[in-house]
């Protein structure tokens, strides 16, 4: 498959190619990434800069003993397998829908990727008023009151807590992926479209063997972002929920937060962020597997 | 049915269909925009009603305010620099890389590539005090620096530079390396040329981003030398109570250099590779 | 590969460690000799905005060759995030010579002694005559560890014509103020369709215990020990628990939205609320047509403690300080009596100086005049204890665990707990 001229040139073009990512990546990622590990096996609390002593694994015994820690790891895992189908199908349907060459499409574009151009203040404050859980002040439940049904809590009752942030960020995420499904269907040749369509395949044929094939390394590369982003959960609970009600919103980088900012025990908010990255890497590496194994 | 009368109703459903959806996405932004020309009262008035997205009594009170109670222009100047140029070098920096970890073969390739992986799920809520210690040991903080170096390189472009190389057919590489071309020239050349829609997507992406960036600009620059949109419209914050007003009008300009962007490179997402038929 | 990336990381460490020496220092005397001290404050409203340039050419202006005076506005957003950029501030030491904090927080900063104590300051007349409830907030451990301007305090907003129509009694006194028995009655009775009986804070944040406290104090007990090192046996003491659960069932009958909206009082759809003293002017300036009024801080039945928050943001000397003789001159300065009532003045806040009330009249008019006997009669200042953000935190989400459903002992319990974990992780001796 590859170009197979000169391998030594090649190599030295691809060190010169790397050279300027791989050094930023370093000292801004790589390095602070690894200090926050450090930090895991210390007592730092963040008033107190220098007295920072080690505690060897005390962060991590304890963190293995702390409930509201496995309850935002199973937080995450519910939000990671909903929303990123949920989310990537509904970004995949909204860039099919435009891609038409239709007068006016560049409108719609707009407007699905307009909640990523809205603040987050606008948001909170129209959500709680759609969410509400008050029917004479909440729109969904007003509606549900009519069609004879009970009011939902939404944000206010755990058991639906997290399926509405759900739905909210799928709402408010897909434009994000709606691009790059986009950039990828730019990507996807006319001419095999007219062939399948000589074939005598229809639209939903033409969709499985056309653009399905088409845009497999962008849709591995949305589904892998989106997994990522969903794991990094953080914005809408700490808007919206504050992580409540009874930790129903609680995720691991808001736990990360909650802990290392607010309550300012640095380092075990540390201590959480390095078993994520265990989590995760561990899991995108499982992700590689599974995709080289296509 | 004729064909015409089909194509009439395909075109009711797409057009009736899309405005429905657009109206979902859309409405918050209408929303915020009714609000920041409506005066303090009405903003939350009936807000589970139709009426909350009409602008009653619309001036540009809250537009007025803005500028005249901050130096907006020089905070929306701010911002456009520094992230301008994060976008250009996050551009070129991390194409190079992702072409390298598409095209190339080289020792640690694979290496790399986990590395990148690994990075983009390190949770920057966990990193930024770290890296708040390395801006002050390096003497960054209050700099210029301090709000573009650390960002350049990035994963997440990386990986999707990468994604899109890879669909880049070898012959068109072949027959440049044929022509003469070394790797470097074929890359500006050849690649750069043909790859606008990612490039652009990369960019709008970026762009967003940065654009509402907080947390950090707020953690490494103080006072208004240097303060970007963000933390400026923060400031309406400030005491309470909160006029709501003036906080939707630095919102809604604050959006407007983000739909400038998308509007203009929309034609990147019109005319893309797709009509070249470069693809093997 | 593996080795040479660890080479790679391994150099970076070391240029950075290189560079540790060579960061910048803060600026401490200027070019004309002149001794630099620098004030950190959230950015403000326009009015004190000019006030600070104004009092801050006027000092220099007195000080010339010797002092030289500047503040940096800090974004404050909620208050989190500018607490966030103390923390990192703290990481590396940029201290300003005198910060601004919130008052509870005061007694987190001193306790890590981040802050200094400025007992020596002000001379025993300048002390006597700030108010008490400003001085208590800002002492730890004996010590006085900041000054403010101005002051808070809330009371229960009411719609005029609502109450009139429903036949409900306005207090005229402190001492007849609402028990929480008609409290409950009131706002059930004035709950209609779509109007909620009352509003109490549900800001999920600092608002919660800044408000609720209240109820704990005023049923003879409070979220924490006085010297701040217990949770336990006072958060969720039987007191409490009954504060808890009296508060739960305004929620649960439908009475209190859990997440009001926006503005729910002005625009007529909460009959009452608990709000700051900050919103009588609001509703001079932007509602005008709402009739509406303020009574007392409810109490607790069968002769409850009288009782009203009290607290806004002062003025702390941080470690980071190096000619204190200076800041000495600088705080003397900002909180004179004189700049003290321009502040308060310029901000439409209760003075935190006695002597100010002389000045500013309007104090002695209702509405205004409520706030400041509230302040200087039942004013009770939030928690003073090292854990205090700990606190806060676990006391907004047992609340928001409590109108959800959870049993109101356990939840308290859970915040107890958590609270008096981080006293003891960091503070006991």
């Amino acid at each position: 498959m590859h170009v197979s001229v000169d391998k030594k040139s090649e190599r030295k073009a691809a060190y010169i190619f790397i050279l300027p990512a791989v050094v930023l990546l370093a000292a801004f990622l790589l390095y602070p990434a690894l200090q926050t590990v450090r930090y895991a096996f210390t007592d730092y609390n963040i008033m107190r800069p220098d007295r920072i002593k080690f505690c060897g694994l005390n962060n991590f015994i304890e963190l293995f003993q702390d409930k509201d820690f496995w309850i935002a790891v199973k937080n995450t895992l519910h939000f990671t397998v909903l929303v990123v189908p949920f989310q990537t199908v509904l970004a995949l349907a909204l860039a099919l829908l435009i891609s038409s060459r239709r007068k006016g499409v560049s409108i719609f574009r707009a407007a699905y990727f307009s909640p990523q151009v809205t603040s987050m203040v606008v948001v909170a404050i129209l959500w709680t008023v759609l969410y509400n859980s008050n029917p004479s002040s909440g729109l969904l439940n007003a509606l549900l009151v009519k069609l004879g049904m009970e009011p939902c809590g939404f944000l206010n009752d755990p058991k639906t807590a997290m399926n509405s942030i759900i739905f909210m960020s799928a709402w408010q995420g897909a434009g994000y992926q709606m691009m790059i499904f986009l950039a990828g269907l730019q990507g996807i040749p006319k001419d095999q479209y007219e062939a399948a369509s000589i074939d005598g395949a229809g639209k939903w044929k033409s969709f499985l063997y056309v653009t399905l094939p088409g845009l497999k390394n962008v849709i591995s590369y949305v589904i892998m972002i989106t997994v990522i982003q969903a794991m990094k959960l953080f914005t809408q609970p700490y808007v919206m929920t504050k992580g409540g009600p009874q930790n129903a919103t609680r995720t691991l980088v808001y736990y990360v937060y909650e802990q290392g900012f607010q309550k300012r025990n640095f380092g075990y908010a540390c201590c959480v962020a390095a078993v994520f990255f265990v989590i995760v890497i561990s899991l995108s590496i499982g992700m590689k597997k599974i995709i080289k194994a296509e | 049915m004729t064909q015409k009368q089909r194509k009439q109703a395909g075109n009711l459903i797409f057009y009736l269909g899309n405005t429905i959806i657009a109206l979902i996405f859309v409405s918050p932004l209408i929303w915020m925009i009714a609000a920041s020309l409506k005066p303090e009262a009405e903003i939350f008035k009936g807000l589970n009603t139709l009426a909350t997205f009409v602008p009653s009594n619309a001036s540009f009170g809250n537009y007025r305010e803005v500028f005249e109670r901050i130096n907006m222009w020089k905070f929306i100047f701010n911002s456009i620099f520094y992230v301008m140029i994060i976008i250009v070098m996050d551009l070129l920096v991390n194409s190079l890389c992702g072409y390298a970890l598409a095209k190339f073969e080289f020792k640690g390739k694979d290496a790399l590539l986990t590395l990148v992986i690994s990075l983009m799920v390190f949770p920057a809520e966990a990193i930024m005090l770290p890296m708040y210690r390395e801006m002050a040991d390096l003497g960054w903080i209050n700099t210029w620096a301090a709000l573009i170096v650390p960002f350049i390189a990035k994963c997440f472009s990386i990986y999707m530079f990468r994604q899109f190389f890879l669909d880049i057919p070898n012959d068109l590489l072949e027959a440049a390396k044929i022509d003469g071309c070394g790797p470097i020239k074929t890359f500006f050349t050849v690649v750069m040329p043909i790859s606008g829609t990612v490039y652009a997507t990369i960019l709008i992406l970026d762009f967003v981003a940065h654009w509402n960036d907080f947390m950090w600009p707020l953690l490494v620059v103080t006072g208004e030398e240097k303060r970007t949109i963000q933390l400026a419209i923060q400031t309406f914050f400030g005491s309470k109570p909160i006029n709501y007003g003036p906080i939707m009008a630095s919102l809604t300009i604050s959006a407007i250099p983000m739909l400038l962007m998308f509007i203009f490179l929309q034609k990147y997402y019109v005319e893309g590779i797709a009509s070249t038929g470069i693809k093997g | 590969m593996k080795r040479k990336v660890m080479a790679a990381v391994l150099a970076v460490m070391a240029v950075s460690g290189l560079c540790a020496g060579c960061g910048q220092t803060k600026e401490r005397v200027n070019e004309a000799g002149e001794s630099v001290i620098t004030v950190w404050s959230p950015t403000d409203e326009p009015a004190i905005e000019e006030w600070w340039v104004e009092k801050i050419e006027q000092f220099n202006e007195e000080h010339k060759g010797s002092i030289h005076l500047q503040r940096e506005a800090i974004v404050r957003a909620d208050s989190y995030a500018y607490e966030d950029k103390i923390n990192a501030a703290i990481t590396s030491n940029d201290l300003p010579d005198i910060l601004f904090v919130d008052g509870p927080t005061v007694s987190v900063y001193a306790a890590n002694e981040i802050t200094l104590p400025i007992d020596d300051f002000f001379t025993q007349d300048d002390w006597d005559d700030f108010l008490d409830s400003s001085k208590q907030q800002n002492t730890y451990d004996g010590k006085i560890y900041a000054v403010g301007a101005t002051e808070s305090s809330v009371a229960l907003y009411y719609n005029a014509d609502m109450l009139h129509e429903a036949g409900i009694r306005i207090p005229t006194s402190k001492e007849d103020a609402w028990t929480w028995s008609e409290f409950y009655d009131a706002a059930k009775k004035l709950t209609k369709d779509d109007v909620v009986g009352t509003n109490i804070i549900m800001d999920k944040g600092e608002g919660l215990p800044y408000v609720l406290e209240q109820f704990w104090i005023s049923n003879g007990t409070d979220l924490i020990s006085a010297d701040g090192s217990q949770a336990d046996g006072y958060i969720n003491s039987p007191e409490g628990v009954e504060a808890a659960e009296f508060l739960n069932s305004l929620i649960q009958e439908g009475c209190a939205n859990i997440d009001p909206i926006q503005k729910e009082f002005h625009n007529g759809r909460a009959a009452t609320m608990l709000g700051g003293s900050w919103e009588v002017a609001t509703l001079e300036n932007d509602y005008p047509d709402l009739n509406w009024g303020v009574t007392y801080f409810p109490i607790a039945d069968d002769g409850g403690v009288l009782t009203s928050p009290t607290g806004d943001w002062s003025a702390s000397v941080t470690k980071n300080a190096q000619d204190l003789d200076a800041v000495k001159e600088v705080m003397n300065f900002l909180f004179s009596k004189d700049n003290v009532t321009t502040y308060a003045q310029a901000i439409s806040k209760p003075p935190t100086r006695a002597s100010s009330y002389d000045v500013l009249t309007e104090y002695n008019e209702y509405p205004r005049s409520l706030f400041k006997e509230q302040l200087m009669e039942t004013g009770h200042p939030r928690p003073r204890t090292p854990s205090y953000s700990v606190l806060s935190a676990e006391f907004s989400e047992a609340m928001l665990n409590i109108f959800t459903g959870v049993d109101a002992k356990e939840a308290l319990d859970a915040a107890a707990a958590a609270t008096d974990k981080d006293y003891n992780k960091y503070y006991a001796e």
